[in-house]
């Protein structure tokens, strides 16, 4: 019996084991499997179509699917959308040089590079799918303009065949991602915006509830930017699938935006309370504490944080309370302050209970949308469907600019070395040349991606050399073809499911298919293929030595202008004519950065500098808009005065900051708070609405005066570098 | 129906006038079933839109040819 019993207890936890090894396979590497199946089956499938229809390279067609295929459906379609955009332009303006400048090489050469100049600048301005339309706008030139140029009775075939099997491509793919093991996108969104409400939530009361300070929140704010930007193309993507991410559409762009300012403000409630503790009156910071304790219990189910929507709008009426009996516990812990404290100390206490209620209103509004998303109820007027928001474009001109060139002299040097030498695979180095030169353009750092690239290329031209001579030559048949081509394909696809090392899989696709040796018939040639082959190489090492020159992501120099235009939007916040949007400050800053990549690259000395300009940007610069925002309401013009003259002064440190006029700066401000100090307590007979307003632009002032004085803050650093 | 189209003076195959009206199609009827929430009484979406284009493309083709 005893035996018995132990065999069945021993029998099921060893099921208990298999089912747990089960459930991690089914979670973690099964998707994974699937997916390689789904590249597998499209590609075959479209190389199967386009021997069919006898098209004259089935290696495009395969090529599309392995470019256009990711695990997500969503982004399979937005990303076929803009292949087959990008495709359609191209053509066109082929066709349109072939016209114009057959005869005259020079010429067509020369427009050939203007346009790819300006695609690859495109391509830099706009972001994820759409960057990559621009790039094949201009890369289509030279796989359609080249061969048509040379010889131009042919191009009205080249182009249709080329767009007929980049169509075939596009169906398989499409069609097979969404058919077979369907990946919906509304569900990484869903999870990513799951995610992160419970990981801010965490943050809030890590940082709540430790009272040291924290060197690691700066790394988690990081993410969180690198996550809106991710959550905005994800969006972007999913309009093409039709479940619920179509119906949260404004919602999710809602969101984000909120949580740019839940961000922003929890920043510089952070700073604040470093200061505080640093240099501040005890009492006072032990009072903001508490009262940032409670903010992280409000936030907080029994400890834990929100993982649904469901428990989102718990959370959404505590918020809610908390803020509605704010008033009431900010006076109740202002009366329990020591009496002896100054009036700069007080300061201190109402700018951080300002900043507390602040934050805590925006984590109101944050959770409520997080709340609404997935109900059903139509919430959203049409007037607000027509107004979404959308994250703007901001970027550097100059980097724009300097991509374009980029673009532009590697089609040069290859074009020279294909004229001068009369080399026979010119077209394909200056194809590959070009593309690898603009592909990358957009990536944190190109320099490593080259690499990358260039150990893809490596590894594929030897699986092409073996495929071509020596599996193809045996090859019976569209299964025996099939069966040479199939390992590669599935390498390198594996190798592209790893984010760290995307890019050798991709290399290897694109080298691999380029030389593919069949259309309808087997016409491997040796000789060309080496020729090809050399080519391939050479041309990536073009482009890697044109990166390494025209560094635009990691150089000092490119830091420095982004330092720069980062100071610029808090010299525009304090200037424009028109009060900037809030909004519009995080938006521009947030995606210099992040286009920067510098946020990728943390760990660096010189992206740490960078860093740390952006959030002291957004720091003052939200103070700024504030202030800016309080004084029409004040409406008085010795405090109008006042203001313009701090904000004038901030403005030119930010315009070159110095120590000099840093503490000219500090000056104006401290003249306005005693000024309007003064002011306020002389006035007794001021509306009690006045006066609140008056106590926030105190505050709001003292906020600033306070990170102009901080030690650790990089316009005081700045000056020792 | 002739089989080939003469447009810009470029033979075209009917065909591809059918294919197109046929995406164009099931475009609007994806558009309709998302806007008033049907595609929940499907159990397969992406399976049902493939079968109504390709319903809808061989009827093109039937007509031309």
């Amino acid at each position: 019996m005893s035996v018995l019993h132990l065999i069945k207890s021993r029998k099921s936890k060893q099921l208990m084991t298999c089912s747990a090894a089960l459930s991690e396979w089914l979670k973690e590497d099964a998707p994974v499997f699937g997916y390689l199946l789904k590249v597998l089956l499209a590609s075959l499938f479209a190389m199967w179509l386009s021997l069919k229809f006898e098209l004259d390279q089935p290696r495009t067609a395969m090529l599309t699917v392995a470019i256009v295929m990711q695990s997500r459906s969503g982004m399979v379609f937005a990303k076929s959308y803009y292949r087959l955009l990008g495709t359609l332009v191209g053509i066109t303006v082929s066709l349109v040089l072939v016209a114009l400048f057959a005869q005259e090489r020079v010429l067509f050469l020369l427009s050939m590079a203007l346009w790819i100049g300006l695609c690859t600048a495109g391509s830099m301005v706009y972001r994820n799918h759409q960057s990559y339309g621009f790039v094949l706008a201009g890369y289509t030139l030279c796989i359609v303009g080249l061969p048509a140029a040379i010889s131009p009775e042919l191009t009205f075939n080249i182009a249709v065949t080329r767009i007929s099997e980049i169509l075939i491509g596009l169906i398989c793919a499409t069609m097979v991602s969404d058919l077979v093991f369907p990946q919906r996108l509304w569900d990484v969104i869903q999870a990513k915006v799951r995610q992160r409400f419970s990981d801010f939530s965490d943050l809030l009361r890590t940082t709540a509830q430790s009272s040291a300070s924290t060197k690691s929140s700066k790394q988690v704010l990081l993410r969180f930017i690198g996550d809106i930007y991710s959550l905005e193309s994800f969006r972007a993507s999913a309009i093409m699938e039709n479940d619920g991410a179509k119906h949260n559409r404004i919602r999710i762009s809602e969101m984000n935006k909120e949580f740019m300012a839940v961000a922003t403000t929890f920043h510089a409630l952070e700073e604040l309370l470093r200061r505080q503790r640093n240099n501040g009156h005890p009492e006072v910071g032990a009072s903001l504490a508490t009262m940032y304790l409670q903010l992280s219990e409000a936030i907080s189910l029994n400890g834990n944080s929100a993982r649904n929507e469901q428990e989102a709008a718990l959370v959404t009426n505590q918020l809610a309370t908390f803020s509605n009996s704010f008033t009431q516990n900010m006076t109740f812990y202002r009366m329990q302050l020591p009496q002896n404290l100054s009036e700069r100390e007080l300061l201190d206490f109402e700018t951080g209970a300002e900043l507390l209620q602040r934050l805590a209103h925006e984590l109101h509004a944050y959770a409520a949308t997080y709340a609404s998303i997935n109900r059903s109820e139509n919430k959203l007027s049409s007037s607000e469907t027509l107004a979404t928001p959308k994250l703007e474009m901001h970027f550097d001109a100059i980097a724009v600019a300097l991509a374009g060139v980029r673009g532009t002299l590697t089609l040069g040097i290859m074009t020279a070395l294909w004229l001068l030498t009369d080399w026979r695979s010119g077209i394909e180095a200056i194809t590959i040349g070009v593309i690898t030169s603009t592909l990358f353009a957009t990536s944190p750092s190109p320099n490593k991606t080259i690499k990358q690239f260039m150990i893809g290329a490596i590894i594929g031209t030897v699986s092409a050399y073996i495929c071509n001579f020596h599996l193809l030559t045996q090859a019976q048949g569209f299964w025996m073809l099939a069966l040479a081509v199939t390992p590669t394909i599935i390498f390198a696809t594996w190798l592209t499911t790893k984010p760290s090392i995307a890019v050798v899989g991709s290399g290897i696709f694109i080298v691999f298919l380029m030389h593919i040796g069949f259309n309808s018939t087997y016409n491997a040639n040796p000789v060309t293929f080496l020729n090809d082959a050399i080519a391939d190489l050479l041309a990536v090492l073009v482009s890697g030595v044109m990166y390494g020159l025209i560094d635009i992501s990691s150089s000092q120099w490119s830091r420095r202008r982004i330092a720069t235009t980062l100071r610029g939007l808090v010299v525009k916040a304090c200037k424009s004519p028109l009060i900037m949007k809030r909004v519009q400050l995080e938006n521009a800053a947030f995606d210099l950065v992040q286009r920067a990549g510098s946020a990728q690259r943390i760990a660096e000395e010189q992206d740490r500098l960078v860093i740390d300009w952006l959030l002291s940007t957004l720091e003052i610069g939200h103070a700024v808009i504030a202030l800016r925002e309080l004084k029409p309401e004040i409406n008085h013009p010795y405090f109008s005065d006042l203001l313009l003259t701090s904000l004038e002064a901030i403005a030119v440190l930010h315009e070159t900051p110095t120590e000099a006029l840093r503490i000219k700066a500090l000056h104006a401000i401290d003249n306005a708070i005693e000024n309007l100090t003064l002011d306020i307590s002389n006035d007794i007979a001021m509306p009690e609405a006045a006066h609140a307003l008056r106590r926030q632009a105190l505050s709001m002032l003292h906020f600033i005066h306070s990170a102009l004085l901080d030690e650790e803050s990089v316009l005081v650093t700045q000056e020792k570098i | 129906m002739p089989r080939e189209i003469a447009l810009l003076d470029a033979l075209v195959p009917t065909l591809l006038f059918g294919f197109l009206a046929a995406s164009c199609g099931s475009l609007i009827i994806d558009w309709l079933l998302t806007r008033y929430h049907l595609y929940r009484y499907i159990w397969y979406p992406a399976l049902f839109r493939l079968a109504a284009f390709a319903c809808m493309f061989a009827l093109s083709g039937l007509w031309i040819y």
